[in-house]
């Protein structure tokens, strides 16, 4: 019996899934047209990563942040380990498969699925690795692990190192390590640069990025015309998991404008009544649907920015190679959601809180202090100084965005409550 | 005369049985307190301390400048409750006893505080320090993320700007000769260490591991110049010493910047000899030289970047990690390793997952611990290095 190659049972898996969903959407009495086109794409590029590993195609492993621009001008198809596990955790075991790995009990959830994944064979082999050395020390750790893995031992790898600093000089070496990766992937991928490709792909993530820009400024509304964390997930996904530049993401943000506008002009909210809003001061969890829904329902509280919605990205000058790389090294070490607010000092993330709370007129920050987000929690005394001189009560938690079961919702749903009583937003 | 010369005065009697020498008492006493008598005849004599925060720093650079680099420790520090306020559950207990003792003033004989982007405990203890505790000087170095070429380029870059720096804060001037001169004197120290080394390679050293770590952490907290001369000595001293006769199971240590003499104590007091490492405070810290030749800011960035034994905080260096415990293996006839790390510390806890699977295929006997900074669990690290160190002893060892 042939053996399969590892990740395709998978990926079969996750394809027919979204497959569903989409029949799904479809067979509803007003099917979305915003998650109908999302997840049409997810079901491309899932359908492309199928493609490429059962006919032997260059097949990429990468992670956000790592100028996905670049492999769209290459026509390199990539995926991210973790992405599709934790998309479709609530189906599989994962998590208690991971428990089996020998991986330190206080890592970050994200980093044991990542290590587990491999060592199981539930991901594709991939052709070659670029390894993301930033925001955290696990992102380091876990493509080392994965180099000592059996499955990866041979795969080839070049590592992106991302300075400390924001300034000009750091995104000119940023660049430099980006046009180190472009000579590596020509070498191991067998796939030629293409600028001209590159500049219409910036230009059309520009598109993007304005318009994620011009819905983040509709949220700011009261009522926010639309709940918390779901445009914040699916602009993640649409700018880094999926081809960069695709247009159906633009599409999909143009959508979320018009929808938002709608709303906003019938004077709609999300909800009835908002009477708390909130910054999620962290990436969206995996198990943020149920604690949305209670805390709509039970509050009339809605997130109305977290950290992976906000992404201030500034326009791309695509007039030469060079400001075309320094551009995109910018946006990757500055802009991408977490590194953007956990790689350098504190300075940005004071920076973000303070925007935010101003901007969307939050009424209190809830800082998750995910277990994986070391530097962050080591933040906390900022955070009590900023929100006290912002004037908006600070709730700091300690959850794991990826695992439900570090910090039961049902936990979670007491120290909140306890909160919004503590300082009367009930 | 200073009052660190009474070390070397009252230690040229001592002939024999390296246990009981006073110079290595008093290394032992440098190691285990935060502040020792060379470090005070210095301050009286309005000399400069430099706080070292984790490796990748480039002392020379200080030593050159006429002050004294000093790696920062929380020895003895009894809790972490002034921490509290700005560090979590979740980071290490290294930063937090280091803040504590540095907001209860202990450590406010520094003049300045430097560090790089070593880990996310790091730079952010290094963001609150700055906040919360009033150090004069404080300066932050980014550290490449791994290894090549431009890398050393940019680290140098760094360097320019710390030298540059400490140059304007003290009012000084770094020359080229000095820096020359301090990287001389800082390879004297290695070449040394590199000596004790080499006597532990034998059968029946009569040289424990608590006492390599002690001797190796004092040389991080007294000027060079007199710690070359004790060292001299003590080297002198160990060779007349006494052998070891006893059959001890030979150990390697591998981990961080382990400086818990209490650890090796453990391993030792139950028929372990630490004969090896590959340790922040020990085989990295000593086994290669920095280049006299050339410019000397250069050659310093190629050291820490390129040529110093790599830890995992630099990606891509576990296969020279793993090269280079074989060879220590071999060289000094180890015959199981113990590894070492601090809870939330992600570098490492992964590391010891790659450890684990190289050691494995290659038949090695390996156990992985952790525990806090200051020991807690000193009853389970006993049952598991005692269990450990038996079956080797009857050649039984189990992959745990």
């Amino acid at each position: 019996m042939l053996k399969i190659k590892p990740g395709l049972q998978r990926f079969y898996e996750y394809r027919d899934r979204v497959k569903n969903f989409i029949t799904q959407i479809e067979q509803s009495p007003e099917p979305n047209p915003i998650l109908l086109r999302f997840y049409s794409l997810v079901l491309e590029n899932d359908e492309k990563t199928i493609d490429c590993i059962e006919n032997n195609k260059p097949l990429l492993s990468s992670w956000y942040g790592n100028a996905p621009e670049i492999y769209a001008a290459m026509d390199i198809h990539a995926f991210n380990v973790v992405d599709n596990i934790l998309a479709h955790q609530p189906f599989y075991n994962d998590l208690e498969g991971m428990d089996k790995c020998a991986i330190p009990m206080d890592m970050c959830g994200l980093i044991k699925l990542g290590v587990y994944a491999v060592e199981v064979g539930i991901v594709p082999t991939p052709t070659a690795m670029i390894a993301m050395l930033q925001p955290c020390d696990a992102q380091i750790a876990i493509h080392e692990v994965w180099k000592n893995t059996d499955n990866w031992f041979n795969v080839p790898t070049f590592a992106l190192d991302a300075p400390y600093g924001n300034s000009e000089e750091d995104y000119i070496y940023f660049a430099g390590e980006l046009k180190r990766m472009i000579a590596f992937l020509e070498d191991h991928v067998n796939r030629k640069m293409d600028y001209d490709r590159l500049r219409k792909i910036i230009e059309e993530t520009n598109r993007q990025y304005e318009a994620w820009a011009e819905y983040n400024e509709l949220r700011r509304s009261i009522p926010c015309p639309h709940g918390s964390f779901l445009a914040s997930k699916i602009g993640w996904i649409i700018t880094q998991h999926i081809t960069a530049g695709h247009p159906g993401a633009t599409e999909i943000f143009k959508l979320l404008v018009s929808d938002a506008e709608d709303r906003l002009k019938a004077k709609k909210g999300w909800i009835k009544k908002e009477k708390i809003r909130i910054l999620w001061a962290d990436l969206v969890p995996t198990w943020d649907i149920p604690l949305a829904d209670w805390l709509e329902k039970e509050y009339g509280a809605i997130v109305v920015m977290d950290f992976q919605g906000y992404t201030p990205y500034s326009y791309i000058d695509t007039s030469t190679e060079e400001s075309m790389l320094v551009g995109i090294a910018k946006r990757n070490l500055s802009e991408v959601p977490m590194i953007r607010q956990a790689r350098g000092t504190i300075d940005i993330m004071i920076e973000d809180i303070t925007r935010i709370v101003k901007d969307y007129k939050c009424d209190c920050v809830i800082f998750p202090g995910h277990v994986g987000h070391k530097d962050q929690s080591a933040s906390i005394s900022f955070l009590k100084e900023l929100c006290r001189d912002l004037g908006v009560p600070l709730l700091a938690l300690t959850v794991d965005n990826f695992d439900p079961r570090y910090t039961p919702i049902d936990v979670l749903k007491r120290q909140i409550s306890e909160f919004f009583d503590a300082h009367g937003l009930r | 005369m200073n009052e660190f010369s009474y070390f070397i005065n009252t230690n040229s009697n001592l002939k024999k049985k390296m246990c009981n020498s006073k110079l290595l008492k008093e290394f032992k006493e440098i190691a285990n307190n935060l502040i020792n008598p060379a470090l005070q005849s210095w301050k009286n004599q309005n000399g400069k301390v430099i706080g070292c925060m984790y490796p990748f720093i480039p002392e020379e650079i200080i030593s050159a400048a006429g002050m004294l680099p000093y790696r920062m420790k929380a020895t003895n520090s009894s809790g972490t409750e002034l921490s509290e306020s700005c560090f979590s559950q979740i980071n290490c207990t290294y930063v937090r006893h280091l803040f504590d003792l540095g907001m209860r003033g202990e450590l406010k004989f520094l003049d300045g505080v430097v560090t790089v982007n070593y880990c996310d405990h790091i730079r952010r203890l290094f963001d609150n320090w700055k906040s919360k505790i009033n150090t004069p000087y404080m300066h932050f170095l980014s550290f490449p993320k791994k290894r090549g070429e431009e890398q050393i380029e940019a680290y140098r870059k760094e360097l320019v700007k710390f030298k540059i720096s400490l140059e304007k804060f003290f009012n000084t001037n770094i020359t080229e000769k000095q820096l020359r001169s301090a990287i001389q004197c800082h390879n004297k120290t290695r070449q040394l260490l590199r000596k004790l080394y080499e006597l532990r390679k034998s059968k029946n050293s009569s040289i424990t591991g608590a006492e390599t770590l002690a001797i190796v952490m004092a040389g991080t907290v007294i000027p060079k110049e007199i710690y070359n001369s004790l060292l001299n000595q003590l080297l002198k001293d160990y060779n007349q010493a006494e052998k070891n006769t006893k059959n001890l199971v030979r150990i390697m240590l591998v981990g961080g910047e382990i400086d818990n003499l209490k650890l090796i104590d453990i391993i030792e007091n139950l028929g372990g000899l630490v004969v090896a490492d590959y340790l922040g405070y020990g085989f990295r810290y000593i086994w290669k030289d920095v280049d006299e030749e050339g410019d000397s800011l250069t050659a310093l960035a190629r050291y820490q970047v390129m040529e110093r034994p790599a830890d995992p905080r630099i990606f891509g260096t576990s296969v020279e990690r793993n090269d280079y415990i074989k060879k220590i293996i071999g060289q000094f006839s180890v015959e199981g390793i113990i590894s070492f790390r601090l809870p939330q510390c992600d570098l490492w806890g992964l590391d010891q997952i790659n450890l684990s699977r190289y050691l494995k295929k290659n038949k090695i006997p390996y156990l992985a611990l952790e525990d806090e900074y200051i020991l807690k669990s000193i009853g389970q690290l006993k049952t598991r290095i005692q269990a450990f160190i038996e079956s080797i002893r009857e050649g039984k060892y189990v992959k745990n």
